[in-house]
């Protein structure tokens, strides 16, 4: 077990020294993408490996004279990396997500290195409109005609049935351990989770599988209870994956997280792409417009949809006592949403703590102070309840 | 006598002396009182029984007054209450409810009001500390929102969130403005087919906007109304373009100041032939200066470029401050790169698409390659000897090209820059001593090179 989690967690660590490799050994071409919603199916449909750019934790350098400070740490480190040349293993970068630094970072890497082929397809954000789905749709197809022409290849539908099968089981595997957790059959850290998805944004898709297959087999599932350690959902920290050193600082004052709706977490893997749609080009808009009711996400527009009800009932679902939000500065859609949140936890008397995130360095002995007092007021709420019981 | 500080002065925190004041234009006084008519007119409204849309980004004004809507205009509304020093209370109600402040300044402070206005009871008012009588709060609440947004998702996020303030209640119609990215290399500024596929895009769902505002007023839209209104908007656009062109004089008869006083005109205020004369008013009297040869400062040793969104608390202020440098500024990218700056393709008989492409260029709008090359282009026209980069803390939209501005214009026309952080509505990110020093370096290194020169 321990050599398959290793391997994740390698590949989580050092992603681009992955790619580089696999590209190397296999003499195939590597595409990059921008979070959040990027249909990654289409790239691998085409033969080339898609690659999610990631948030790298060096400190920033000589993208700092190109982008404000005031910019969210993703953004800002995207750019730092193109400005310090760490991804000209990218044979392009493709992106559809319509945030406002998203596209400002994207539109400086154009210009601090023309050389760059970075591509958009903007997908519609607003969720609900008439022709939402007609434009998502219109919006692929352009993407995979952008695509084989810049990649000199053709993209057939049989091709894109099989990544999007691909996909979903990449989706399903990791969603089983997900499940296992929350009902306590096994104990993966928060941290190791985050290797299993990270590994999955940066890794060949099938052979991630067979990773995650084998993980599966070798867990062994207990069904004993719990341990007496504080339940914990964690949320949000959109398009990049918090520091594990967090996650791991959280389950280390007492609390142990059993969900989440992270991007580099549940919320990747949230939602399939209906196979049963005959024209693959509309089941992968279907699933990006379907998908906000699996995970709400405060870049799309969905009046229909609120993240702060979806969240009190995730955190009853899988049984915990409690909400950590982890916030990336400077994050304008999470500073939008979280109030919301806050008030919606407040109402219903559920315990709740955010913590600020910020790429330069979080104050982790400050944030253990906060956890170990949130864990335990958690518990001497739990005991009152006893009590009263 | 030199207005420039001395490092002395600074450290003393010293004020910097302001000994020369700007030259203001007398036709701006016109503009304040069409400005103040329409916020008392759109204050009546509800009393008079009209509707109110609220709405931010691009000027939906022509397509509302159409309509006999009333509209609050979300930036416009920010400004105001900037302009007046009363945006502090709605931005302290927003800070009180966990947003923060990091947080686009004009949204915080519009929604605020939706806050103030949501919370309109005597109770509500003690126990928000919400006086009735401020500027946010007399702002009538919204019976219908229309979002259209260009490049900025915050915008798109500021209206689902005021929809979310009214508790849902209040109908929403979402436009979604593509960004013309340029994939191919036949995209250009306002040509090549994806600039006409997300021109279309937007002309279909501005048709759909009117069938929303027809289901809510029960009556069928006025399109001759709507062609009427342009043709005032479209004429008071092109009479704006022309009087700024004419500061190419020397010295300039009008700065950048002047014109960010005259954005109502282009930006919210009702489309009819008061703002038609208005323009024809400035534009006289800036010939009538150059005729005489007076400058918008009373002496012009350095031309220069305001980049980035205004900072709506301090244009009186700032004004002053760089005719005491002897400073005119000439240009700015907020003024003279936006607000119905291609008037000439809006067509009154049809005049949804020529809007749509106007809506599409603006100057947040376009992507950063056509910015620089715009801003070249006017940095030539104007000869102007320096640029000021204003990095609007909130708005990321407006302050994220400027590195890249910086660069382009000090390799292709030697030109410096002062860079320094500010905001359009909340002053706490404004730092004086930083402004002047940065601006005092920046004069020095034109100084400088002047001297190499001779
Ligand atoms: S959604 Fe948040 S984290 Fe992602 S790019 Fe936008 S600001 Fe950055
Ligand atoms: S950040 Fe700037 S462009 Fe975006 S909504 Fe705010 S003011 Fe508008």
């Amino acid at each position: 077990m321990n050599t398959v989690l290793d391997k994740f967690a390698q590949a989580a660590q050092r992603p681009y020294e992955h790619v580089k490799a696999w590209k190397q050994e296999r003499g195939v071409k590597a595409v990059g993408t921008l979070p959040m919603h990027f249909p990654a199916e289409i790239i691998h449909a085409t033969g080339a490996l898609p690659v999610i750019v990631q948030e790298m934790p060096d400190a920033i350098t000589s993208g700092g004279g190109a982008m404000y400070p005031f910019f969210c740490g993703y953004t800002r480190s995207i750019v730092d990396q193109v400005t310090e040349d760490q991804l000209g293993f990218l044979d392009a970068i493709m992106f559809t997500d319509h945030c406002v630094q998203l596209l400002s970072a994207a539109d400086v890497i154009r210009i601090s290195r023309p050389e760059t082929t970075i591509h958009f397809h903007q997908l519609i954000a607003s969720l609900r409109q008439p022709w939402s789905l007609e434009s998502s749709v219109k919006t692929l197809r352009e993407l995979v005609a952008d695509l084989e022409e810049v990649l000199g290849v053709v993209v057939t539908e049989e091709a894109l049935r099989h990544s999007i099968s691909v996909f979903n089981e990449n989706r399903r595997l990791i969603r089983d351990l997900y499940q296992m957790r929350r009902t306590g059959q096994i104990q993966l850290r928060a941290s190791q989770m985050q290797h299993i998805v990270k590994s999955s944004m940066v890794m060949d898709k099938e052979t991630h599988n067979a990773l995650l297959r084998e993980l599966i087999a070798s867990l062994k599932t207990s069904t004993a209870p719990r341990s007496d350690t504080v339940a914990i959902y964690v949320s949000g920290h959109l398009c990049h994956a918090p520091r594990p050193e967090i996650l791991d600082l959280i389950e280390e004052c007492g609390a142990t997280i059993v969900d989440d709706d992270l991007y580099t977490g549940y919320r990747y893997v949230s939602t399939d792409v209906d196979a049963g749609i005959g024209d693959p080009i509309v089941a992968l808009a279907t699933a990006y417009i379907r998908k906000n009711d699996n995970v709400p996400c405060p870049t799309r527009i969905d009046p229909e949809v609120d993240w702060e009800e979806w969240l009190l009932g995730a955190v009853d679902r899988c049984g915990a006592q409690g909400l950590v939000v982890l916030l990336v500065k400077f994050c304008e859609p999470h500073y939008f949403a979280y109030p919301r949140i806050k008030a919606a936890f407040e109402r219903n008397d559920v315990p709740h703590l955010m913590i600020e995130t910020e790429h330069d360095g979080v104050a982790m002995e400050n944030v253990r102070t906060k956890v170990e007092s949130f864990v335990e007021m958690i518990k001497v709420q739990r005991a009152a309840r006893a009590v009263a019981a | 006598m030199s207005a420039i500080i001395t490092p002395e002065q600074r450290i003393l925190g010293a004020e910097p002396p302001i000994a020369k004041k700007a030259n203001r234009l007398q036709a701006t006084k016109l503009n304040n009182q069409m400005v103040n008519a329409y916020w008392e007119d759109l204050f009546r409204a509800k009393e008079e029984g009209r509707l109110v849309c609220w709405t931010e980004g691009i000027q939906l004004n022509p397509i509302l007054q159409a309509a006999d809507i009333a509209w609050c205009h979300g930036e416009a509304a920010a400004a105001l209450l900037a302009a007046r020093k009363e945006s502090a209370a709605p931005q302290a109600h927003m800070e009180t409810l966990g947003y923060d402040r990091e947080l686009c300044s004009y949204a915080r402070t519009h929604i605020g009001c939706g806050v103030m206005n949501q919370s309109s009871t005597v109770e509500a008012q003690t126990l928000l500390n919400v006086d009735a009588r401020t500027l946010g709060s007399r702002i009538p609440a919204p019976d219908m929102i229309i979002s259209a947004y260009p490049f900025c998702s915050t915008g798109q996020q500021w209206d689902n969130e005021l929809y979310r303030t009214f508790g849902k209640k209040v109908p929403i119609f979402n436009i979604s403005m593509d960004w013309v990215w340029g994939n191919k290399s036949s995209a250009k500024y306002m040509s090549g087919p994806e600039f006409r596929e997300k021109v279309a895009f937007l002309k279909k769902q501005l048709q759909d906007c009117v069938r929303f505002i027809e289901g809510i007023t029960g009556k069928p839209y006025d399109w001759d109304r709507l062609s009427e209104i342009m043709k005032y908007t479209k004429r008071a656009a092109e009479l704006r373009l022309e009087a700024m062109r004419l500061c190419k004089a020397r010295p300039s008869p009008a700065s950048f100041f002047e014109w960010t006083n005259s954005i109502a005109p282009v930006n919210f205020l009702p489309g009819g032939p008061e703002i038609v004369h208005y323009f024809e008013q400035k534009k006289a009297e800036i010939e009538s200066r150059i005729a005489q040869g007076i400058g918008s400062v009373p002496v012009e040793k350095y031309r220069l470029w305001w980049d980035g969104i205004m900072n709506w608390n301090k244009i009186g202020w700032l004004s002053d401050k760089f005719a005491g440098y002897d400073a005119c500024m000439v240009a700015g990218r907020y003024t003279h790169m936006g607000f119905w700056q291609e008037p000439q393709v809006i067509d009154l008989r049809d005049p949804l698409d020529g809007m749509a492409q106007n809506y599409i260029t603006c100057p947040i709008s376009i992507s950063a390659p056509q910015v620089i090359e715009k801003i070249i282009e006017h940095c030539e026209y104007y000869e102007i000897d320096g640029l000021i980069l204003h990095g609007a803390r909130t708005c990321r939209a407006f302050s994220y090209p400027q590195y890249m501005i910086a660069d382009a214009v000090g390799k292709r026309l030697g030109l410096p820059v002062a860079m320094f952080e500010g905001d359009m509505v909340d002053e706490t990110f404004y730092k004086d001593e930083v402004v002047s020093s940065r601006v005092e370096a920046m004069l020095e290194a034109i100084d400088a090179s002047r001297a190499r020169m001779r």
